[in-house]
C-alpha cells in the first residue's frame, strides 16, 4: 500500500517535471530567432514631394528580412541594377546594391535594385552598400537622399545600432562625412551635388554608402528582451514576440472574473452550508456541481449568443466602441465557469468547521449572524481562501470562453482619462492559452513563432505553479488547527 | 422508577434548577424518559453513567443546546431560576447570560485570546475600552490562565495555545459572561492528568458562586468534585442524591454495579 502511493507520487512529480521538461525543450526554438531590419531608400529630386518611399518605384529596399532564405538564391532573381538605358525616358535617378558588403568585391554584374538577406542573429553585426546616381535627364545642381523604414519595421525594436555612412563620394566632389543614426532619425533626406551617370561604368562610380548594423546586445538577451515588449505579432514581415498584453490580459481577465464570482459563490456556499434545511441542500448542491461540468464551449456560444449582443448594444455603445466581444464579456462568462468551482469547494470548507465550535458560539448566545461573521467564516478562511485560488487557476488556463468571447487583440488598458478606464473593459483582449490554442494550428513546426508559443505555455505553467504555492501557503497560515 | 434516595431537603441551599418529568425525543427515538431533579444552588453536581444513557441530552436540553437537532422535541416541565428556558417569549440571549457552557473538546474561537474572551461580554453587556480590558484579565484570572499568557493574550490565537490551556481559555471564555449556573460536558476527557487537576481545582473554587453541573466518565473525579451525583442509565434518572451516599451505599444495585466498575 505504501510502495503504491510512493509510486503514483512518482508518477505525479515525473508527469510536471516531464511537462517542465517538454515546454522548456520546445522553448528553445524560440531563440533561433533571427532579428531583421529593413529600409528604403531613394534618390529624389531636391524639389518635389517628399515621397511615401513604400511607393517610390525607384527605392531600394535594403533588408536582412526574408524568412526562409539565408542568403540570395541562384535561382532566384534580384532585380538588377537599372540601366542607364533602362532608366531613360522613365526616372531621373538609379539606385542598388551589390551583394558584396565591401567595396573592392563589388561585381557590378551581381548589384542590384534590391538587397535581400537571410535573418540575422542579434549578435552578428551586418553591412549593406548602396550604389545612386543620376540619369543625365537630372538637369539640377543639387539632388536628395530619402530614406524611411520598410513598412511595419519599426527601428525602436531593433536590437542593433543602424548608422547610415557615406563611404565614397564621385572625384571631384567634396562632402562633408555623413553619418546618421537611424534609430533617431527614423526618416529624412539629405542634400547632395548631383551625380550623373553617363555610362553604365559611370554607375558604381557616383555616391557609395553603407548601412551598418551593430550588435548592441548578446543574442539570448535580445530574445528576452524581445518578449517583453508590448506588441504580439507573429505574423507581420518584421514579427514582434512581446508576450506582455497577453500576460496582462490574462491576468485581468481573470481578477476581474474572480471578482465577480466570489461574493456570490461565497454567499451561496454559506447559503448551503449554514442556511439552507438538509433537504434544500441535498438537492442544491449536487446541481451546482453539475454546473461545474457543463463544458466551456457551450458557456462560450451562451455567452456569444446572449451576453456579447446585449453588452455590445449597451455598454460597448455608450464608451463609443462597437463589438460585444471583449474583456468584460469573457470575464462575465469566466465568472459563471467559475461559480460552482468556487462554492462547491468553499462550502466544503464552512462544512468542514468543527460542530464545537459552532456550539460554543450558540453557548455564547451569538446570533446566527455573528456566529457567521465571528468564528464560521474566520474558521473556514483556510478552505475558502483554496477554494479562490482553485478559481484563480482554473481561470488562468482557461482557454474555449476567451478563444470566442474576447475579439482576440492583444491588449493593454489605458488609464488615461476614466472614460478610458471604462472602455478599457469592452477592448477586445487576447489571452495567453487562446492565443497558444489560435495560433499553434498555423506556425512552422519548430519554428521560431512554435517557440514563442511554447515560451508562453512556459510562463502559463509557471504562473500557474506560483499562483498555486502561494495560495497553499497562505491557506496552511490561516487555517485552524484543532 | 425515580428513587431519590438521599435527596436533598428543604434545609439546604435553595433549589436552582428544577425539572420535572422532562421527556426528550429525537424524532421517534426517546433519549430522556421522566426525569424529575432538583439542582441545588452553589453546588456541584455530576452527572455519570454509561455511554448514551442520556446524560449530556440531558445537560444541553437545559440551555436549549438541543433546538437545531432535526426532529427534537420534549415533554416536561423546565425551571432555570424560576423560568421555564422553553417558555413562550423566552430571551434566548438572557438564557445564555444566565446559563454558561463548556465543551468536552476544547472549542477556542479563531481569533487572538483576548477577541476570545471579549467577545461575549461586548454583546451581553456592551462594555468596551478599559472596562472590557479588565472583564477579560478578570476572567482570564478566575480561569488560572493569566499567569501563562499574560505577556501576549492580545496577540495570540487561542488556536495556538495547548490542549489544557484551550479548555481552560474556553472556561474563561464562559465566565466572562457571568453566568450563575454552568454546565461541563465531560470537561476533561481530552486533557492530560495536569490540565484535569488544574480544571478540577477551578470547578471547586467556582463552587463557591456557582451551580455546576458536570458530566463526566471518571468516577474519581466524579467523587473528588461533586457534592451530589446523578446516575443516568437507558434515558433514566436511576438514582440522585449526595455524592458520598451514591458512591457509598447507593440504593440501587445498577448504580452500585456501576460505581463499583462492574460495567460500563
Amino acid at each position: 500500500m505504501t510502495s503504491l502511493v510512493y509510486a503514483s507520487g512518482g508518477v505525479i512529480v515525473g508527469i510536471i517535471l516531464a511537462i517542465a521538461y517538454y515546454l522548456t525543450h520546445e522553448s528553445t526554438y524560440a531563440f533561433d530567432r533571427k532579428f531583421d531590419f529593413g529600409y528604403r531608400f531613394a534618390l529624389q529630386p531636391i524639389k518635389g514631394e517628399f515621397e511615401d518611399l513604400d511607393i517610390d518605384p525607384n527605392a531600394t529596399l535594403l533588408t536582412a528580412n526574408r524568412e526562409g532564405m539565408d542568403e540570395l538564391d541562384e535561382k532566384e532573381e534580384g532585380v538588377p541594377f537599372p540601366t542607364i538605358e533602362s532608366l531613360a525616358g522613365v526616372a531621373k535617378f538609379g539606385t542598388g546594391s551589390p551583394q558584396a558588403s565591401t567595396l573592392s568585391n563589388a561585381i557590378p554584374e551581381e548589384t542590384f535594385k534590391d538587397h535581400w538577406k537571410g535573418m540575422k542573429r542579434a549578435d552578428r553585426s551586418t553591412k549593406f552598400l548602396l550604389f545612386g546616381f543620376a540619369t543625365p535627364e537630372y538637369k539640377d545642381p543639387k539632388m536628395a537622399l530619402a530614406w524611411s523604414p520598410d513598412a511595419a519595421f519599426d527601428p525602436n525594436l531593433t536590437p542593433f545600432d543602424l548608422k547610415l555612412k557615406l563611404v565614397q563620394s564621385p572625384a571631384g566632389v567634396k562632402t562633408d562625412p555623413i553619418e546618421i543614426d537611424l534609430r533617431k532619425q527614423k526618416t529624412g533626406r539629405i542634400e547632395l551635388p548631383t551625380f550623373v551617370a553617363r555610362t553604365d561604368e559611370d554607375r558604381q562610380k557616383g555616391y557609395v554608402f553603407e548601412l551598418v548594423a551593430t550588435p548592441t546586445m548578446s543574442h539570448n538577451v535580445a530574445v528576452l528582451a524581445g518578449t517583453m515588449r508590448s506588441e504580439w505579432d507573429g505574423t507581420l514581415a518584421y514579427p514582434r514576440f512581446g508576450i506582455v498584453p497577453l500576460i496582462v490580459g490574462t491576468l485581468i481577465l481573470t481578477i476581474i472574473a474572480v471578482l465577480i464570482a466570489t461574493p456570490f459563490s461565497i454567499g451561496a456556499a454559506v447559503y448551503l452550508s449554514e442556511i439552507a434545511p438538509n433537504r434544500v441542500r441535498e438537492w442544491l448542491k449536487p446541481l451546482v456541481e453539475l454546473l461545474a461540468s457543463v463544458p466551456t464551449v457551450v458557456l462560450g456560444y451562451f455567452g456569444l449568443m446572449l451576453l456579447a449582443p446585449f453588452l455590445g448594444n449597451t455598454l460597448a455603445a455608450a464608451v463609443g466602441l462597437e463589438s460585444g466581444r471583449a474583456l468584460l464579456t469573457a470575464a462575465i462568462m469566466m465568472a459563471v465557469l467559475l461559480f460552482p468551482t468556487i462554492t462547491s469547494f468553499a462550502e466544503d470548507a464552512l462544512q468542514a468547521v468543527p460542530q464545537s465550535m459552532r456550539d460554543g458560539g450558540e453557548a455564547l448566545g451569538l446570533t446566527a449572524r455573528e456566529k457567521l461573521k465571528k468564528i464560521i467564516l474566520p474558521a473556514a478562511k483556510g478552505g475558502i481562501i483554496s477554494a479562490v485560488i482553485l478559481g484563480i487557476a482554473r481561470a488562468i488556463g482557461e482557454t474555449m470562453i476567451v478563444w470566442i468571447l474576447s475579439g482576440g487583440t492583444p491588449f493593454l488598458p489605458s488609464f488615461a482619462s476614466p472614460k478610458d478606464a471604462v472602455a478599457n473593459l469592452m477592448k477586445p483582449m487576447k489571452g495567453v492559452p487562446d492565443a497558444i490554442a489560435i495560433e499553434m494550428g498555423n506556425v512552422d513546426f519548430e519554428g521560431v513563432h512554435y517557440g514563442h508559443l511554447f515560451l508562453l505555455g512556459l510562463v502559463l505553467f509557471i504562473i500557474t505553479l506560483a499562483i498555486n504555492t502561494i495560495g497553499q501557503r497562505m491557506a496552511k497560515k490561516v487555517a485552524w488547527r484543532s | 422508577m425515580i428513587h431519590t434516595n438521599g435527596s436533598p431537603t428543604a434545609t439546604e441551599t435553595p433549589v436552582v434548577i428544577d425539572v420535572n418529568g422532562l421527556s426528550v425525543y429525537y424524532s421517534e427515538k426517546q433519549a430522556l424518559k421522566g426525569i424529575s431533579a432538583k439542582i441545588h444552588d452553589n453546588k456541584v453536581t455530576t452527572l455519570i453513567g454509561p455511554s448514551g444513557c442520556g446524560k449530556s441530552t440531558f445537560l444541553r436540553t437545559l440551555n436549549r443546546m438541543n433546538d437545531r437537532i432535526p426532529g427534537f422535541r420534549i415533554e416536561g416541565d423546565i425551571k432555570i431560576s424560576g423560568k421555564n428556558p422553553y417558555g413562550k417569549g423566552t430571551d434566548l440571549l438572557a438564557l445564555r447570560r444566565n446559563v454558561g457552557m463548556v465543551f468536552q473538546k476544547p472549542n477556542p474561537f479563531p481569533m487572538t485570546i483576548y477577541e476570545n474572551i471579549a467577545l461575549g461580554p461586548k454583546m451581553h453587556y456592551g462594555i468596551k475600552g478599559k472596562q472590557l480590558d479588565d472583564a477579560v484579565e478578570q476572567a482570564l484570572r478566575e480561569a488560572a490562565l493569566w499567569e501563562e499568557v499574560k505577556d501576549d493574550y492580545k496577540k495570540k490565537n487561542g488556536l495556538n495555545l495547548s490542549g489544557g490551556q484551550q479548555q481552560r481559555l474556553c472556561i474563561a471564555r464562559m465566565l466572562a459572561v457571568r453566568p450563575e449556573i454552568i454546565l461541563m460536558d465531560e470537561p476533561c476527557s481530552a486533557l492530560d492528568p495536569i490540565s484535569t487537576a488544574k480544571v478540577e481545582e477551578l470547578i471547586k473554587q467556582l463552587a463557591g458562586d456557582h451551580t455546576l453541573l458536570v458530566v463526566t466518565h471518571n468516577l474519581q473525579q466524579a467523587e473528588r468534585i461533586s457534592d451530589y451525583t446523578a446516575f443516568f442509565m437507558f434515558g433514566e434518572l436511576v438514582e440522585h442524591g449526595h455524592s458520598a451516599t451514591i458512591f457509598g451505599e447507593p440504593s440501587h444495585q445498577s448504580t452500585q454495579d456501576y460505581v463499583s466498575g462492574r460495567f460500563g
